[in-house]
């Protein structure tokens, strides 16, 4: 029996590293899906030169993203901004997970994985990660809990997309919520 | 506040030239004294770019010999009662204080603003990382009176 079949614990096999040009037809599978655009502020990718405009032009660049891997292929992305002059002590978590790889706990555990090396990468200088939820995204409410995360309170109309006002929860987490943090 | 005092009037005239006037919506509180219209604080409400516009922060300041009369609270809804229409865009307003300011959140709170929650560690204000209340008000609240 194959003990990774058998093993619960994604540990040994979620991975997450930087996002290359060659992943783009791993990356439509989640940017072409209306389920997973949703909350997201983007529409859904039609065309292949989308994706490789995103890897290109936002990810690669980026100060923090990375491809969710399971067993080595991506599955999805997650990201941390950075902020800078009086807001460089906090950075916001986004991400992204393919349909197929919903309730499988891969999304609490690529954040978890996600917050423990930016706290490590950033230094003294970050002390809090926050995610900024639609009040109707029940699913990823519950990842950032999961995760560790601190619900602080609803966001009345605090952004705009799709043509719509958006309530959203803010979440948080700090450098000394996590264990073994090194502050 | 998240700048240092203002020490001479060069520093003063700078700031008005390169940041108060340009600023997109800040309004001079005025002291109607001896027919002289006198500036004796502001407000200031600055919207976001691009995908924040339809969220701005508020701002407010107020020469420390007017304190506790309910001046900015009435500066403040005069204000409010205002900007909606001036920034059509803006749906939500916000502001950011310090867990020990207590004075500015009840300015906040008679104005008719909400307490939405406080956020740990969210920002630096002179050099040090805050906890700070987040208030807001929509263009869809009733003012409180």
């Amino acid at each position: 029996m194959d003990p990774e079949v058998k093993n619960s614990n994604f540990s040994e096999i979620i991975t997450l590293r930087p996002l290359e040009v060659s992943d783009v037809d791993n990356l439509m599978v989640w940017a072409s899906d209306e389920r997973v655009a949703r909350f997201c502020p983007w529409e859904p990718n039609t065309k292949r030169e989308q994706g490789l405009d995103f890897i290109i032009n936002r990810a690669i660049p980026h100060p923090w993203l990375r491809a969710i891997c399971l067993n080595g292929k991506p599955i999805g992305s997650i990201s941390v901004t950075k902020n800078s002059g009086n807001d460089a002590c906090r950075g916001e978590i986004g991400y992204n997970l393919a349909w197929e790889h919903w309730g499988k706990g891969i999304a609490t555990k690529a954040v978890k994985m996600a917050v423990k090396a930016v706290f490590e990468e950033w230094g003294p200088e970050l002390e809090r990660v926050e995610g900024l939820v639609d009040v109707e995204n029940v699913g990823s409410q519950r990842v950032l809990e999961k995760a560790g995360f601190y619900r602080e309170g609803l966001l009345r109309r605090y952004v705009v997309f799709k043509g719509r006002s958006r309530d959203m929860v803010m979440f948080s987490i700090l450098c000394s919520d996590v264990e073994n943090c090194s502050l | 506040m998240r700048w240092n005092p203002i020490t001479s009037r060069e520093e003063a005239l700078t700031h008005l030239e390169t940041v108060a006037i340009p600023h997109p919506w800040r309004r001079s509180i005025g002291l109607l004294d001896d027919d002289e219209d006198r500036s004796i604080g502001y407000i200031s409400i600055f919207p976001g770019s691009g995908d924040d516009r339809s969220r701005a922060n508020v701002g407010y300041i107020l020469a420390a010999e007017y304190w506790g009369q309910g001046i900015v609270t009435a500066a403040l809804r005069i204000a409010v009662s205002t900007v909606f229409a001036d920034l059509p865009e803006v749906v939500r307003l916000q502001a950011l204080v310090e867990v020990e300011h207590r004075a500015s959140q009840r300015v906040l709170e008679k104005a008719g603003f909400l307490r939405e929650g406080l956020l740990r560690k969210y920002g630096y204000c002179k050099g040090e990382i805050r906890d700070l209340f987040i208030y807001s008000l929509l263009s869809t609240d009733q003012l409180r009176i």
